[in-house]
């Protein structure tokens, strides 16, 4: 590291503004953005989806889409303006100057290359492969915490874990020791312990090499635990800019006391409840709606050449559910939540144990009761993008279910239909429109109606809030609470995080490989964790020192 | 990598005797004798007749009769024409020829298919686009029997760039005018494979993470987008290769190629049931190993393929 502290700006944003040009006029992404990043300083952009925090960032290293253009201001990197640099300067800036670690670990990676090519390329490309560059890379891996480097490095992307991609990707931002890193939403695909250790080790890492980091969150409370100061971007404008502590204490924009009051992390930090609506059901003396019983699920998987080898996905799980109540079902990716909803919906055949709804044995029933069952139990998966037919309008969506169940005629049909858009407060005009034209949290409201249309008396929530941004997964818990008071629906809600539940949940079960570690009510696990993972879990919620 | 070749080959065994077994039944079912044909519909004495029958084992039952042919073919024992040659001197005449046409075929559709293709990508909806997308349609939805004659006269007889028609000898510069004719077609389906795998490819993450890390367009673009993208072209490549080697009595007929294509067409048109059901066996013996290799070819280039 040649750069001493001085005081001038590593990266200069002044009056950005960016536009991307569309078949329907210009879209201006990005308006009047101003902020710095002194050199080694962590500066978080937050925001929601759409809020131009990603576009921004992306300028300064020139990767904007085909489309879009800084149309005006200035980017500064070390007083150069790069706003309109040429390709071949972005070139040469690109890796030893400005590194990048992207979002999504699973489609960053080429899979068709080995991850020590894809370390080594970048060290080539840039003139740091040295003399020995297998060991440089193994040396880069082994940096990124990753074990084993000189096998991982012969390994594809499809043999690495999503953490362990993670490091991969953060081994290859860091490789040619940049001055700027951007990191955009470099763990949100990530499950929250693993989040915790991929963060801590870049801090540590950045902090070692002097790195400036601009990292980019929709997660306020982790933006404030990391970063020194935070930009906050609404609509393309930055609303907000300074200090991380003072913006977390002393929000001015209401937009920021907005994001701050809903999101998850910090909420569960303060330990906002969920208010249970049916204190007078005893346990024991009402009958639960749903008995889950030593359920297990075995998958034979081939090994080649006719070798099997099982592996337990679910292993002698038992909860109950009392009826108007939302039990969470909380664990990381790979702990067998999701393989619970599956069976609970009879989706999918369980391998030994029992489901009891309202006192029936599911999974043999016969085709007609099934039917039925279906009637009452009705699923909100978690991508609202892949959940509605493309092809299928609104109302042709939502109809559905009651013309497969023949209820009512076309005209009582339509009539529903505008009753279930008013419950899920979207206007009845929505019906003529395709899923295409409406947002991620629009969609969701949808698949609710969608649920709601056969009045269930149980939903299963499968990730339904996960890919939803902060403000709006905070709307659709509000409605999915509004809708359990009013029509006394009961939950089985499954979720990879700790932070969402406390906002919804009246009891709790914590998995881990397949297995229900903690079961509790949501005080019980939130005040009082009993087992060590449940314990971990809830230390890797971002925000815990901030509160 | 050894055990997904071992598994791929021993699936070829049920895929060849499926196939060997829908041909020859066909054929087997196919109205007329064979005798009739090889006599030319001339009166015959029974004796003569049961003879002949024994000598291509027409007397037997179907599966006895088919089982023989498996082991003939197996061990490249053809059996001989109506006319009495050997139909695996007639194969082995006519093979190279069409291996040599269909080997340019396959160059040139492969090469100017794929750079055209990924230029055609990298530049979408420029004029370069725009035209290889109308040229590829156009011959798409033009007959090769026209494509081949007019090429045939513009460029062999109105221009003398090369010979018209081919001779015996089936040299490599005299068989490039017809596999460029033969070739042509599957060009332009290459060429489109190409461009949309490369379109969805240029706008993966993986790419634009490439791009992020310092390296050279050039480099994004030949090791980033051009090895994913061959994925798709190199299936489509490899059953074209299959289908090359079955000859193109079409195109052989236009230039006159004495190849397999040709050698099929006679052996049908005089109804010798042997001669075609033993071309159409080493045919089909030539396909499933082009797919073999398109197999290999598959998991060289994605190794998610190769572990799965």
């Amino acid at each position: 590291m040649t750069e001493t502290a001085t005081p001038k700006p590593l990266l200069e944003i002044k009056d950005l503004a960016i536009t991307f040009s569309t078949p329907d006029g210009p879209v201006h992404a990005v308006r009047d953005a101003n902020f710095t990043v002194m050199p080694g300083e962590t500066v978080a952009i937050v925001g929601e989806s759409g809020s131009g925090k990603s576009t921004s960032a992306l300028a300064a290293i020139g990767l904007l889409a085909g489309n879009g253009a800084v149309s005006s201001g200035q980017i500064l990197f070390d007083g150069e303006d790069i706003a309109h640099a040429s390709e071949k300067r972005f070139v040469e800036l690109r890796g030893n100057h400005i590194g990048m670690v992207p979002q999504d670990p699973m489609s960053n990676l080429n899979p068709v290359w080995k991850i020590g090519f894809q370390v080594k390329e970048t060290l080539k490309a840039n003139g740091l492969a040295g003399d020995n560059p297998k060991e440089r890379v193994a040396q880069i891996l082994a940096d990124a915490g990753l074990p084993n480097p000189e096998v991982r490095a012969g390994q594809y992307p499809h043999e690495f874990s999503g953490g362990m991609r993670q490091r991969a990707l953060i081994a290859i931002g860091l490789a040619c020791r940049p001055r700027l890193l951007i990191a955009d939403e470099p763990t949100s695909a990530l499950d929250v312990t693993v989040q915790q250790q991929i963060l801590d080790h870049l801090d540590t890492m950045t902090s070692e090499l002097g790195t400036a980091v601009l990292l980019i969150t929709h997660d306020l409370g982790l933006a404030a635990e990391r970063a020194e100061k935070v930009v906050v971007m609404y609509k393309g404008r930055v609303v907000e800019y300074g200090p991380a502590l003072d913006i977390l204490r002393n929000p001015q924009h209401p937009y920021t006391k907005r994001l701050i009051s809903s999101a998850p992390s910090l909420s569960a930090q303060r330990g906002d409840k969920h208010e249970a609506i049916v204190d007078e059901i005893v346990p024991g003396k009402v009958e639960p709606l749903l008995k889950v019983k030593n359920l297990t699920k075995i998958y034979d998987i081939r090994k080649g050449f006719g070798k099997k080898e099982k592996f337990t996905a679910v292993d002698n799980v038992s909860f109950e559910i009392l009826k108007g109540t939302t039990t969470a079902v909380v664990g990381e990716s790979g702990s067998g939540k999701s393989t619970i909803a599956q069976m609970v919906l009879n989706l999918l055949d369980k391998t030994e144990g029992e489901i009891v709804f309202d006192g029936e044995q599911i999974g043999n029933l016969s085709e007609k009761n099934l039917f039925k069952y279906r009637r009452r139990v009705q699923p909100i998966f978690q991508d609202p993008y892949g959940s509605l037919d493309p092809m299928f309008s609104i109302y042709r969506t939502i109809e559905e279910p009651l013309r497969i169940h023949g209820i009512g005629n076309a005209a009582s049909r339509q009539k529903k239909v505008k009753e279930l858009l008013e419950q899920v407060s979207m206007p009845a005009s929505t019906m003529h429109r395709f899923p295409n034209e409406l947002s991620g949290g629009q969609r969701q409201r949808i698949a609710i109606a969608r649920a709601l249309a056969l009045q269930p008396e149980m939903i299963v929530c499968d990730e339904a809030v996960s890919a939803l941004d902060v403000l709006v997964q905070a709307q659709v818990l509000e409605l999915l609470d509004e809708l359990q008071r009013e029509m006394g629906l009961t939950y089985l809600f499954i979720t990879h995080d700790l932070a969402v539940v406390r906002q919804i949940a009246d009891n709790v079960c914590v998995m881990e490989h397949g297995k229900i570690v903690e079961q509790g009510t949501a005080d019980e696990i939130f005040d009082a964790p009993k087992s060590e993972y449940t314990r971990n879990l809830l230390g890797a919620i971002p925000g815990a020192s901030l509160i | 990598m050894l055990s997904f070749m071992l598994k791929r080959i021993a699936q070829l065994i049920p895929v060849f005797i499926g196939a060997t077994l829908l041909v020859y039944f066909l054929v087997f079912a196919t109205p007329g004798n064979p005798i009739d044909a090889l006599s030319g519909g001339k009166p015959m004495s029974d004796a003569t007749r049961s003879a002949l029958e024994a000598q291509y084992n027409l007397d037997k039952p179907f599966w006895v009769q088919y089982g023989l042919y498996l082991k003939n073919l197996v061990t490249f024992d053809l059996g001989t024409s109506f006319s009495g040659q050997e139909v695996s001197a007639l194969l082995g005449r006519a093979f190279p020829v069409t291996a040599r046409l269909a080997i340019l075929a396959l160059l040139i559709e492969g090469v100017f298919g794929v750079i055209f293709g990924v230029i055609a990508g990298m530049r979408k909806g420029k004029w370069f686009d725009s035209t290889i997308l109308v040229a590829s349609l156009i011959v798409i939805a033009v007959p090769t029997f026209v494509l081949g004659f007019v090429l045939q006269f513009v460029i062999g007889v109105k221009l003398e760039w090369v010979k018209p028609t081919v001779s015996g000898a089936a040299t490599w510069g005299e068989l490039f005018l017809p596999a460029l004719v033969l070739g042509l077609v599957s060009l332009a389906y290459v060429v489109r494979l190409t461009r949309t795998s490369v379109i969805e490819n240029k706008s993966a993450d993986f790419v634009r993470t490439a791009t992020a890390k310092g390296l050279s367009r050039n480099r994004v673009v030949s090791v980033h987008i051009l090895r994913n993208s061959l994925i798709p072209v190199v299936t489509f490549l490899g059953a074209d290769l299959g289908s090359l080697m079955g000859g193109a009595i079409v195109t052989e007929g236009i230039f006159n190629v004495p190849g397999v294509g040709h050698l099929l067409y006679q052996a049908i048109q005089k109804g010798e049931t042997p001669t075609v059901v033993a071309i159409v066996g080493v045919l089909v013996i030539i396909f499933v190993v082009a797919n073999l290799i398109v197999d290999m070819l598959y998991a060289l280039l994605d190794p998610r393929i190769r572990y799965a």
